[in-house]
């Protein structure tokens, strides 16, 4: 499957009939909304810690410039590299200038949804570079030739069955006997692979949760531990993140990290969070040091009407309380970011002309925005999007039709009166007596699963004229 | 115009005028140092045993070993504060420790709110350390335990190491059916020595 976002409506209505998807999506509430509420819970000011943290993300988003230069100097003068990349190509194409250079063949990567974007493994494939993903769930996907479903989750749309065959069609030296039926055999089997590859491999590639400038750190939250081995085995050491992810220092940082775990996986803390500042020592820690900064859109959106996106922390929170990814799953939106931040990004990154169906995507219930460790205001950024989508002439031409009709009523009194009374009384006539509509020759989809009740009584118009 | 040039042109031509520093986000811990470490380090799945005094390390060290089966043989760092103590009968290798292996590190930082272990990398304590043997046993002063991460970085900012490692309970996945499962890759069980000095 190649990703394509224009595909949206196909894939959603495909994902929806899928029942093994259905079971994978039902955990989303236990393991993830349930966790996060009760974190929250026992910490007791989420209010307070999310204004904070949003301060912290337009602070730096409003002093990009400065705070992007002063990391690069301390990056420096720790004997570090900082790289620009305007794009995707450009910033492929450098973190291949580097491995060549340093004659890596073989690239340990700890969990990036940036060099998703970049589609960086199929790049370095072609190049000659073999890169490993060691987070199990992007491991088990990588194996599996397919994309993340989930920004922290990546493999959550697959049960244990799918993970022992993968494993039993990777692993061919070992025992075709071995027991995979429990959890933790699979995840003993992942940690003697992959602790070979990390022993083998020249270069590792991380992503950052956070840059900081004062400091020249990048940070890296991970609960395997897998980032920090990507980090300090091999020779090389390139992180490659976009260039928002910068922020003043690690006192910001210390504010955000309670807000990043508790939303992403309902922890307090993860078992490990890496402060990451310039090479390592004559005995441990990586030779070189680079941090490869990307573009890629985003500055387009500073200071635009969907500006405040650019605050955005990666939890996944907004994914997992959506309606609709809770119905999908991630791979039909057929991006990098899946749901409602995928929604709100999408467009800008991409185009609206390739994302338009994502802002579309939505109830506008605002639990994601209720959610958001970083207040973005996510329904307005999509129907900002919409109107967009409306302005240019892009809607489907159904919708256009409808939306002018009633408008067109809407402006027209005498009309609307008239209307409302006839298709109320239509409606009732054609519930008959069990006051339920059952179907319609238009929307045949919507009474698929579901009745209408038959307007009762007056109509609202009439009782109003009648007080 | 090169990248860096151009990057940084776009972002001073669209960003919004420069804002303030936001103040600081405080939230006074309440309760006792030592007990919310305890408690929040034991949530985390690692196990803490409080220690009367540096004396008792390896005999503690032998028994964690002993209760897991384990040969009684520890990898140990460079560290001045772990190689002046008397480790016994206990084999002591300066290499770094295997997937399978016991290892024990100092930790000169512990923080209350989370039960998490501080450890800045230097040549004596190597970073890679913490993650490269199957048992991580680290030893950690009471008097060390610091409220929180901002009062930590306070202490580090002097001598900024190339790492810093936040380290709360053993190494843990939910990749596979949102499950949670102990030592993905670091090590699978973390063992805190709490030392009362």
């Amino acid at each position: 499957m190649i990703p394509d976002p224009a595909a949206f409506p196909q894939a959603a209505h495909a994902a929806l009939g899928d029942p093994r998807l259905k079971v994978a999506l039902g955990r989303l509430k236990t393991h993830f909304v349930h966790k996060r509420a009760d974190a929250f819970e026992r910490y007791g000011d989420f209010e307070g810690l999310r204004d904070a943290g949003a301060a912290i993300r337009d602070y730096a988003l409003s002093n990009l410039d400065t705070l992007l230069e002063t990391f690069e100097r301390n990056v420096t003068a720790r004997g570090g590299h900082v790289h620009w990349a305007r794009d995707a190509s450009e910033a492929r194409q450098i973190v291949l200038d580097i491995l060549r250079t340093a004659k890596a063949k073989t690239v340990t990567k700890g969990k990036s949804m940036v060099t998703e974007e970049i589609g960086l493994n199929a790049f370095l494939e072609k190049n000659g570079v073999r890169p490993v993903e060691t987070d199990l769930g992007e491991y088990i996907i990588q194996l599996r030739h397919e994309p993340p479903s989930h920004i922290i989750a990546p493999a959550f749309h697959l049960n244990k069955e799918d993970v022992a065959q993968t494993f039993r069609t990777a692993h061919t030296d070992l025992s075709p006997e071995r027991a995979l039926d429990e959890r933790s055999a699979l995840v003993a089997e992942a940690r003697v692979m992959l602790r070979r590859q990390f022993e083998a491999a020249d270069a590792g590639i991380t992503g950052a949760n956070f840059l900081t400038a004062e400091e020249g750190s990048a940070v890296i939250v991970t609960n395997e531990g897998n980032g920090d081995l990507t980090r300090l085995l091999p020779r090389t050491h390139i992180v490659v993140t976009g260039l928002e992810k910068i922020v003043a220092d690690m006192d910001d940082v210390a504010v955000l990290l309670r807000l990043l775990t508790r939303s992403a996986t309902g922890q307090d803390i993860t078992s490990y969070v890496s402060v990451m500042s310039g090479p390592g020592d004559r005995d441990d820690g990586p030779k070189d040091f680079h941090v490869v900064l990307l573009d890629n859109g985003r500055t387009a959106l500073l200071g635009s009407e969907t500006g405040e996106v650019l605050r955005c922390i990666r939890c996944a929170a907004c994914l997992n309380h959506c309606p609709i990814y809770n119905s999908i799953g991630g791979h039909a939106y057929g991006a990098t970011y899946p749901g409602p931040i995928g929604a709100a990004l999408n467009p800008g990154l991409l185009g609206l002309a390739k994302a338009q169906h994502h802002p579309n995507a939505s109830t506008f219930c605002g639990r994601c925005a209720e959610v958001c460790p970083v207040k973005i205001p996510l329904p307005s950024i999509m129907r900002y999007w919409r109107q967009k989508e409306f302005d240019a002439h892009m809607a489907p031409k159904a919708m256009v039709f409808g939306l002018s009709a009633w408008a067109f009523a809407a402006r027209h009194p005498a009309l609307y009166r008239w209307l409302a009374r006839v298709l109320a009384r239509g409606l009732r006539l054609i519930a008959g007596r069990k006051r339920f509509v059952r179907s319609l020759p238009v929307m045949r989809g919507w009474f698929v699963a579901r009745d209408f009740p038959a307007p009762q009584g007056k109509t609202f118009q009439e009782l109003w004229r009648e007080r | 115009m090169n990248a860096r040039d151009e990057i940084l042109r776009r972002v001073r031509g669209r960003k919004a005028a420069a804002l303030p520093r936001p103040l600081r986000y405080v939230r006074v811990l309440e309760g006792d140092l030592t007990e919310r470490f305890l408690a929040r380090a034991r949530a985390a799945d690692a196990t803490v045993e409080v220690l009367s005094s540096m004396a008792e390390v390896a005999d503690a060290v032998s028994a964690l070993l002993r209760t897991r089966n384990m040969a009684a043989s520890i990898h140990l760092p460079p560290d001045g504060a772990l190689q002046g103590l008397n480790w016994g009968a206990l084999q002591v290798l300066q290499t770094p420790p295997g997937p399978e292996d016991a290892a024990v590190s100092f930790a000169p930082l512990g923080l209350s709110e989370t039960g998490t272990l501080v450890f800045p990398a230097g040549a004596a304590r190597p970073a890679s350390w913490h993650f490269r043997p199957g048992f991580e046993i680290a030893v950690l002063r009471v008097s060390d335990i610091v409220p929180d991460f901002e009062t930590a970085l306070a202490r580090l900012r002097s001598a900024w190491p190339h790492t810093i490692n936040l380290v709360t309970g053993p190494s843990r996945t939910a990749d596979i059916e949102q499950t949670l499962e102990l030592g993905a890759h670091g090590p699978k069980a973390l063992a805190i020595l709490l030392v009362r000095d």
